[in-house]
């Protein structure tokens, strides 16, 4: 507990000091974090319910990027309403991809699960290749470019959403694990499937909604992204990686966690990238970030 | 014997096969002998049970590598494949101090990670790489010879064949095998799993760094995105999937089948073709997890 | 001579105590019986020995020599074997090849070499489907070839963890008899076990662990009749 009070005192500490010697990166980064943890949240959630690691997830919110950008373009829908169509399909998505693939091999050799996600991943990004090309698509709304000036800075204001949306989206997941009959049932199976199955809990029927579920959620990011990044189909494979850079950063079951470490890694993000000469290398913060976050729990583990 | 006799004149047939066959042909026979050698070193890392995406990355490093050390150090052609496979390997020691020690999805997605580390550092090292631009090889090898070229990879994907082999008929075979198995036991029996995991790893990216090496000579032009294009991963993975894993025919088998299709497919469908392999990896998986080679040799045994 | 000695040895999972300040001495060539409830860390006991485990505290002694910190491919190699209470065949290979993987790599053979040591344990196991895969195997053939992997990296201690386990009365003589020629050939034997004719019928000596401490140590006989033993078997509280 009182390791856990350390931390939150450090993150708090952290931000400060961004914000009072960085300030632009300290708002660019807080909204850049809370975007990364707002996708990560599904993927964490069904790494967390159902031992799954989708490499899939990013090329999902692809998906719904461009389902976003064919409403708008087709029928003038607004992309942060679009979100109430997007996430139905989605669900349906997610559901079919369940059943027609990881399903199959769920009991099978863990290299299949992964080998299949991969195989899924491919699929669906070739797929948009196939039917939009790779040219990149834009979709302009006037109220995502305004800008709001806070002490002298000039900061983008749409993107705050995502810092909302990310709350929301955490909040709404500790809703439905904790309230609902539903999500008690997800986190027992979770914890222990062959204990839940033994107390009769459908264990394949919560696999299948926990997925479906979770990539519906995904809607929520690509809705808020519509307007503010060029859509192209590669675009969701950075997004899985950081995802699952983050669910490892914050350990497994650990959903506030997953905020916490997507506003930590926004913040270094932004400051790289505002070092002159030096924006190239913000990539490497993730990546480095991962590998040696992983490497130190693994080699606990292996201790262990 | 009907077996070794097949091999020599497998092997007869495609030193020879210059002589009679149109430049098209020795050009798509070289470049999946390439994918080939990718498809057998992840295979042979997959042995050990520990799944790497990290293909295209050490074949990029090998790529860059080459090209660096002929057009900077003036290295020689032929020389600078092995400069390709060695800086590979010495990356490969030093990463798989720390890599090593993870398993299962931790170990697939950071070796994913490290293939977008390195094309990170190859985009931002200008001075060394041409940054975002590339780089282009001054000396071309053999003068670019396309027979010259697909002799050097035939004798390259011979000599990764023979390494396969020697993977599945030493006390190596015993030790990767067991560690798939079950880690405790081999641990038991006396195995020092993180030393052969760390030979495995190292032998085969140096591989994939000979292999990069190879076709940065062919292609006299490396660059970030389509160097470490994720291409080298994912034909390899196909391949070896469809041939069949944990076996030399299987990759073998795999990649002729699906490099002369995949020729097929692009004339058929120039854009998105990929999206075959995905498929076939999907389809593979749920109903052909032994490959064609696994169970065509079941069903040849059970007969 | 005491060949293995456990020194104030102890193994906790965060909170749990698996194994508490345990000492034990084995002497060179006796079978010691190591019995107790479920739970009572037996298990754990053995993959501290072995080097599975890491141990919290406390010194494991080989020989004289602190093996503490000696990772668990190296103690198998210096004479230390296990079988594992449920058993571990490597499913890809045959019978004879699970034998095989010992003798590469705990005695470094060479791999004719260690095809013949493998032949010999399992003729010596008459272990004689070799060529089969371990799910065409019996229970009884999967625990001979448990103690022909073990065996045939020719151990000084070996532990045999519920070896009997699954068998029936015919199998379990046999079992017997082939603990009994393995003490003969001079290995010093740790057996862990819950069926108590076994135990008294092969045991020099036992030793009775529960929740981790040992609460009795002595003859089988003598010890069958210590209160606290009898306590730990019938869950009483004192």
């Amino acid at each position: 507990m009182k390791k856990i009070m350390n931390l939150y005192i450090l993150f708090f500490l952290m931000l400060f000091l961004v914000a009072l010697f960085r300030p632009y990166a300290f708002f660019y980064g807080l909204q850049r974090g809370s975007l990364y943890s707002l996708v990560a949240l599904p993927l964490a959630l069904i790494l967390g319910i159902v031992g799954l690691l989708n490499l899939a997830h990013g090329d999902l919110l692809t998906l719904g990027l461009y389902l976003g950008y064919i409403l708008f373009n087709q029928l003038r829908f607004d992309p942060i309403f679009s979100v109430i169509v997007i996430a139905p399909i989605l669900f349906i998505i997610g559901f079919v991809v369940y059943k027609l693939t990881i399903e199959r091999v769920l009991k099978s050799h863990h290299l299949n699960l992964l080998l299949i996600t991969f195989g899924v991943s491919i699929t669906l990004v070739e797929f948009i290749n196939l039917l939009w090309t790779s040219r990149p698509r834009n979709v302009y709304v006037p109220y995502a470019t305004k800008s709001i000036n806070i002490f002298g800075i000039n900061v983008g204001a749409y993107e705050f959403l995502y810092i909302a949306a990310s709350i929301g989206v955490l909040l709404l997941i500790v809703f439905i694990l904790k309230k609902t009959r539903f999500g008690q049932a997800a986190f027992a199976v979770g914890q222990n499937p062959k204990g839940a199955a033994i107390v009769g809990i459908n264990v394949k029927l919560v696999y299948t909604i926990t997925f479906s579920l979770a990539t519906a959620m995904i809607a929520i990011a690509a809705s808020l992204m519509i307007p503010r990044v060029s859509i192209f189909p590669h675009l969701g494979g950075p997004f899985t990686m950081r995802s699952f850079c983050l669910t490892a950063m914050a350990g497994l079951g650990n959903l506030p966690g997953i905020v916490l470490s997507g506003i930590t890694l926004g913040l270094a993000e932004a400051i790289v990238q505002s070092i002159p000469g030096y924006s190239g290398w913000s990539d490497l913060v993730f990546f480095g970030v991962l590998i040696l976050v992983i490497a130190l729990k693994g080699y606990r583990r292996a201790v262990r | 014997m009907r077996k070794l006799s097949f091999i020599i004149g497998a092997v007869i047939f495609a030193v020879f096969l210059p002589t009679f066959a149109d430049m098209y042909l020795i050009h798509v026979a070289s470049s999946i002998m390439i994918f080939m050698c990718l498809a057998l070193s992840w295979d042979m890392m997959l042995r050990t049970g520990q799944l790497s995406f990290g293909t295209a990355g050490f074949f990029g490093l090998g790529a860059y590598a080459a090209i660096i050390a002929v057009d900077d150090f003036s290295v020689s052609p032929v020389m600078s494949i092995f400069i390709g496979a060695i800086f590979a390997a010495l990356i490969a020691l030093g990463l798989g101090v720390a890599v090593l020690r993870l398993r299962e999805m931790y170990f697939a997605i950071t070796t994913l990670a490290l293939t977008s580390v390195f094309m990170v550092l190859a985009r931002n090292l200008s001075n060394l790489t041409g940054g975002a631009a590339g780089k282009i090889l001054f000396h071309a090898i053999f003068d670019g010879d396309p027979k010259k070229i697909y002799w050097l990879i035939l004798s390259f994907a011979i000599v990764v064949i023979a390494l396969s082999e020697v993977f599945e008929r030493t006390r190596i075979k015993y030790a990767i095998s067991s560690i798939r198995n079950d880690e405790l036991v081999a641990k038991s029996c006396g195995i020092n799993i993180f030393k052969y995991l760390l030979f495995v790893f190292i032998i085969t990216s140096a591989i994939q760094g000979a292999a990069g090496a190879i076709y940065a000579q062919q292609y006299a032009f490396v660059e970030p995105e389509s160097t470490f294009s994720s291409n080298f991963l994912l034909l390899p993975v196909a391949m070896a999937l469809v041939g069949g894993i944990y076996s030399t025919p299987g990759p073998i088998v795999g990649a002729i089948v699906l490099g002369f299709a995949s020729e097929y497919l692009k004339l058929l469908m120039p854009y998105g073709h990929l999206i075959i392999y995905g498929i076939i990896i999907i389809l593979t998986i749920i109903f052909l997890r032994k490959g064609v080679y696994g169970t065509i040799l079941d069903k040849v045994r059970s007969k | 001579m005491k060949i293995l000695r456990l020194e104030n040895l102890t193994k906790n999972f965060g909170g749990l105590i698996a194994v508490n300040n345990v000492n034990i001495e084995l002497q060179e060539g006796e079978i010691l019986g190591i019995i107790g409830p479920n739970g009572a860390g037996k298990t754990t006991l053995t993959n501290l020995v072995a080097g599975t485990l890491e141990v919290s505290s406390g010194k494991i002694f080989f020989q004289d020599s602190d093996i503490t910190n000696l990772p668990a491919h190296l103690r198998v190699r210096i004479g230390i074997s296990r079988t594992f209470q449920t058993v571990r065949p490597l499913k890809d290979f045959t019978a004879l090849e699970n034998v095989v993987v010992g003798a590469l790599f705990a005695k470094g053979e060479s791999l004719s070499q260690a095809r013949e040591s493998a032949y010999k344990v399992c003729r010596f196991l008459k272990l004689e489907r070799v060529d089969s895969y371990p799910d065409k195997l019996t229970v009884f053939e999967l625990k001979k070839l448990e103690i022909a992997r073990a065996i045939v990296c020719n151990p000084k201690v070996l532990f045999l963890d519920e070896v009997m386990a699954g068998l029936n009365f015919e199998e379990m003589k046999q079992m017997i008899q082939i603990v009994k020629s393995l003490k003969d050939e001079g290995m010093t034997i740790c057996v862990i076990e819950h069926v108590m004719s076994v135990i008294s019928e092969l045991t020099d000596r036992v030793v009775v662990l529960d929740r981790g401490e040992v609460i009795a140590e002595g003859p089988y006989l003598e010890v069958s009749k210590n209160k606290r033993v009898i306590a730990a078997y019938l869950g009483e509280e004192d």
